[in-house]
């Protein structure tokens, strides 16, 4: 008999708390056959149960239901607010009833009667109660309703055990493990091995999805609540629930009930105006409010969006400064959403009055500390006078999280991945470490953060290490980060968090523990809770005024580029900004080339200028670095790379001559720094590789020198070299023509460009002869050149 | 009324615990401590998957911390929802006892009053009847004040 109690209990409990979507979803549509006969059958079951187990208040309630919303069904009555709001006052009342047996106390000793007359009640009085001002919440349940899947109600002890059965064996499985490693290898064996421990992986994961629940559970309220506190204002809400099937861990959904609660009364309080509100402003009567779950990543997202008011910042700053909490000064420093911030200081609220369901400043800061606290993080997204948008990230499950393995004096303990901004060596220069009156000062990079020791804080002797010491800077959930100094950060890993007994936790520094491989207990480290027991200054910051403090300090400070070392071929290490180096490449040296004194690089179908007069180059690579000054290119060939390094925008030793703008220190080593600008100026006005009329014609493309000789010459001095003169007046300006005959200068000057005349002896045939002996290569260059400035 | 009683010495003290209230008696091996926390909570360990909180009830009694080379037996016990391991010196036996509890009588050791409940006599002897719980209550007390 205890059992079949136990069963209806709890399954009457289950079902109410689905249906009491349904009732309201119901009265917005109250021709809706399907939802009238889901609650219809509720009532029906409850009915025939409880005559069967002898519950006579509970038949009673029921019956009464059941009459009514047979009525209903039969089209005599219909289903108006009033007889709504009595539907779900007996449901509150048989749902008050189960609890009550269920573990086992008196029941409440309230009148039903009361409850049933109001569902007998006929029409006739409710007018006058001012009921029809209140209008039903419409609610449109997106997700598309699935067959129910075939289950089992287990108890959650045994999950639990399972869990722990699964644990123990992936315990086992790792000795097992270390055993076999010691050993040695005995193929079959290990691949027999191997299949077991895919095996207790797979079951691990099978046995954690049994911890999962879907998101709807965290929704079924909300419905209720809406309509119920829409009535109560006289409000008309459209509720939007999206995303229901989304999974997360139960214990998470448990802990995220009470914050979502919060902003939706909050949501419909402060945000959704009233029906003659929105009208006046032009927005529809109904106001909109839109509950959205979504995985992303090992996160969920909870969205609650609304299209009310929004957030006054303005008078958050008011009541602020009128609470003292902040000076009109630091109140004019604010940025915007600094100011929306204060929405999360104790306290505060923008309610002008307080009402029975928000407004009390008992709100938000509870909110994002019960966010927090598990993990997650809460954001604004505040369009005033259009609306709120509210972002809740919890994390997948409480009991998964990424963690960093730390070593002070002596143990490991483990610290949320989450909660560390920045892991640095005590030697690293970007940070100085100041103690005054026994007070630890870390100032990374002109920020300056409390310091503490663990070992100091958690009462231990600091053992000696010979390595530097590790620096973390750790923000706490109450957002002001701090500096942590340990012995060492050892490993980061995925760690199965549990709760630490009662007498652990009081310490207040540790927030759960973990067993690790190894089977030795690591604890938790709790940030917020270190940062209490070292009685860290907790200022509620001014922000603002710190950073224009950091900003003049940074301005103050030597304002550092990056720059990339390298040395040159001849061996002397440079630095060059590194915002101009496009990219470094190994190119062919074939590709390079000189022509008019100029070293040129063949690059992608173009000719870029070579910096420097380097031209030999061992080997068949040649790293260089492409330059880019945005409109033209050079390439700048070096000997090695060496790395990037971040040097003074002004050089340390100005001295500006030639391609070098001075000298920079760095890391003890003097280095010249290259001067950008004068190695652009001295690059060829024009880039190459746009005079594509720089053609080189030979006109006597028959004459075997001029094929076999001259035309590889040029080619290979990177001119473009084009057999014969073309057929019709094709030729650019820019060409240059080149015979060895005399009878092409009358029809090459027709052509009207330069013309180069070679000649086979060495001597001129007299003074006005303006040819250039042929294996003259410094003239015929020059002449090249020349023909084309 | 035949109650069954585990006996053994705690803290130099012949003790009588109900065997409702207990888990198993395990050898302690590894303990990890926990920094931060009084002498009387001697660590972590781990047995086999469970994490054990170790009490040291000598020095919750007594305030003498045991040397950690003297660390023998510990009972286990679940104690709402977590996990403990009280050290004790030495086991001797799991009994019934006939005639029950027996009201505390003579001049009771001032530390043990807050966890002596009566007495249970076994072969003659008398043992103070305690209750695992209530040095865990004790435990969280010591660590608040």
């Amino acid at each position: 008999m205890d059992e079949l109690l136990q069963e209806f209990i709890s399954e009457t409990q289950e079902t109410l708390e689905a249906l009491a979507g349904e009732v309201v979803a119901w009265e917005a549509d109250p021709t809706d056959r399907d939802r009238l006969d889901a609650i219809f059958r509720f009532f029906h079951t409850v009915k025939g149960s409880c005559g069967f187990l002898n519950l006579p208040r509970f038949e009673r309630l029921s019956h009464a239901a059941e009459d009514v919303l047979a009525e209903i069904r039969a089209g005599k009555r219909v289903a108006d607010p009033v007889t709504v709001s009595a539907v779900l006052g007996i449901m509150d009342r048989i749902a008050e009833l189960a609890e009550a047996v269920a573990i086992g106390a008196a029941l409440p000793h309230e009148n039903d009667d009361y409850l049933i007359a109001a569902l007998t009640e006929k029409d006739s009085a409710a007018p006058e109660e001012g009921e029809a001002e209140a209008a039903p919440v419409a609610m449109a349940r997106t997700s598309v309703a699935q067959a129910a899947p075939r289950t089992i109600r287990l108890p959650l002890s045994l999950i639990d055990q399972l869990m722990n059965g699964v644990s123990d064996m992936v315990l086992a499985r790792n000795e097992l493990s270390r055993k076999l490693r010691e050993r040695s290898g005995d193929p079959e064996l290990e691949s027999a091995f191997d299949r077991l421990s895919t095996c207790v992986a797979d079951m691990r994961d099978a046995i954690s999805k049994t911890r999962m629940q879907r998101v709807d559970r965290l929704f079924t309220a909300i419905p209720r609540m809406v309509r119920d506190l829409g009535r109560d204002l006289g409000k008309r809400i459209d509720l939007v629930l999206e995303g229901g099937d989304v999974e997360m861990d139960r214990e998470m959904v448990e802990m995220v009930v009470d914050p979502l609660t919060h902003i939706v009364r909050n949501s419909i309080d402060h945000g959704i105006e009233t029906p003659e509100k929105r009208r006046a402003l032009g927005k529809p009567e109904a106001g909109r409010l839109k509950l959205e779950a979504r995985q992303s990543g090992n996160q969920i997202v909870i969205e609650i969006s609304d299209d009310g008011q929004g957030i006054d910042a303005r008078r958050l700053v008011e009541k602020g400064i009128a609470a003292g909490r902040l000076t009109p000064e630091s109140a004019a420093r604010m940025s915007e959403a600094e100011k929306l911030d204060l929405i999360f200081q104790p306290g505060l609220s923008t309610a002008s009055a307080v009402t029975a369901i928000s407004g009390r400043g008992v709100g938000m800061d509870v909110v994002r500390a019960n966010v927090e606290r598990i993990g997650g993080t809460i954001a604004l997204d505040n369009r005033p006078g259009r609306g709120l948008t509210i972002m809740l990230r919890v994390p997948l499950t409480l009991t998964i999280i990424p963690g960093l393995i730390v070593r002070a004096g002596g143990l490991h303990f483990a610290i949320p991945r989450a909660a560390v901004v920045e892991i640095l060596h005590d030697n690293n220069e970007t940070l100085t470490i100041a103690e005054v009156g026994g007070a630890k000062i870390a100032t990374i990079r002109s920020v300056r953060h409390s310091m503490i020791d663990l070992e100091e804080v958690l009462g231990m002797e600091r053992v000696a290490q010979t390595g530097p010491r590790v620096v973390m800077v750790v923000r706490s959930a109450s957002g002001i980060p701090f500096a942590m100094g340990v012995a060492a950060v050892e490993n980061h890993e995925e760690l199965v968090i549990r709760p630490a007994s009662p007498l652990v936790m009081a310490t207040g520094v540790y927030a759960g523990m973990t067993l690790p491989d190894n089977g030795r207990p690591m604890l938790l480290l709790d940030a917020a809770g270190l940062a209490n027991a070292a009685r860290l200054p907790n200022i509620a910051d001014d922000q603002a005024a710190r950073r224009a403090e950091e900003t003049q300090e940074a301005q103050a400070a030597v304002e550092m580029v990056p720059a990339l070392r390298f040395e040159e071929y001849s061996g002397e290490r440079r630095l060059l900004k590194l915002s101009l180096i496009e990219r470094v490449e190994d190119i062919d040296a074939g590709l390079f080339g000189r022509s008019g004194g100029r070293g040129f690089v063949r690059l992608d179908g173009r000719l870029v200028p070579v910096v420097g007069d380097h031209h030999d180059f061992a080997g068949e690579k040649v790293a260089a670095l492409r330059l880019r000054d945005g409109v033209r290119e050079a390439c700048y060939p070096v000997a090695a790379v060496l790395d990037i390094v971040d040097m003074p925008a002004v050089p340390d030793m100005v001295a500006m001559h030639g391609l070098l703008s001075g000298v920079a220190v760095i890391d003890g080593e003097h280095l010249e720094v290259i001067n950008p600008f004068a190695l652009f100026a001295a690059l060829p006005e024009e880039p190459i590789a746009e005079r594509s009329g720089g053609r080189c014609l030979l006109a006597d493309s028959d004459d075997g020198w001029t094929r076999e000789i001259l035309a590889p010459l040029l080619r290979q001095a990177g001119h473009e070299v084009v057999m014969g003169l073309p057929a019709d007046a094709e030729v650019d300006p820019q060409d240059v023509v080149l015979f060895t005959g005399a009878e092409a200068s009358q029809a090459s000057e027709l052509l009207g460009c330069r013309v180069v005349h070679l000649r086979a002896t060495p001597r001129p045939s007299g003074p006005q002869d303006g040819s250039i002996y042929r294996y003259d290569q410094d003239a015929l260059m020059a002449a090249l050149a020349g023909s084309r400035r | 009324m035949n109650q069954l009683y585990l006996f053994a010495t705690l803290a130099g003290t012949r003790v009588a615990v109900e065997t409702r209230e207990v888990e198993a008696v395990v050898k302690l091996t590894d303990i990890s401590p926990v920094p931060g926390m009084g002498a009387h909570v001697a660590g972590l360990s781990a047995l086999r998957s469970r994490v054990l909180t170790i009490i040291d009830v000598a020095a919750l009694v007594r305030g003498q911390p045991t040397p950690a080379e003297q660390r023998g037996f510990a009972i286990i016990a679940d104690i709402s929802g977590h996990s403990y391991g009280l050290m004790v010196d030495a086991v001797y036996d799991i009994c019934q006892v006939p005639e029950g509890e027996l009201p505390l009588r003579g001049q009771l050791d001032p530390v043990w009053a807050p966890y002596a409940r009566g007495l249970v006599e076994h072969e003659g002897q008398p043992y103070l009847l305690v209750s695992l719980s209530g040095f865990i209550d004790a435990g969280v007390m010591a660590q608040a004040a």
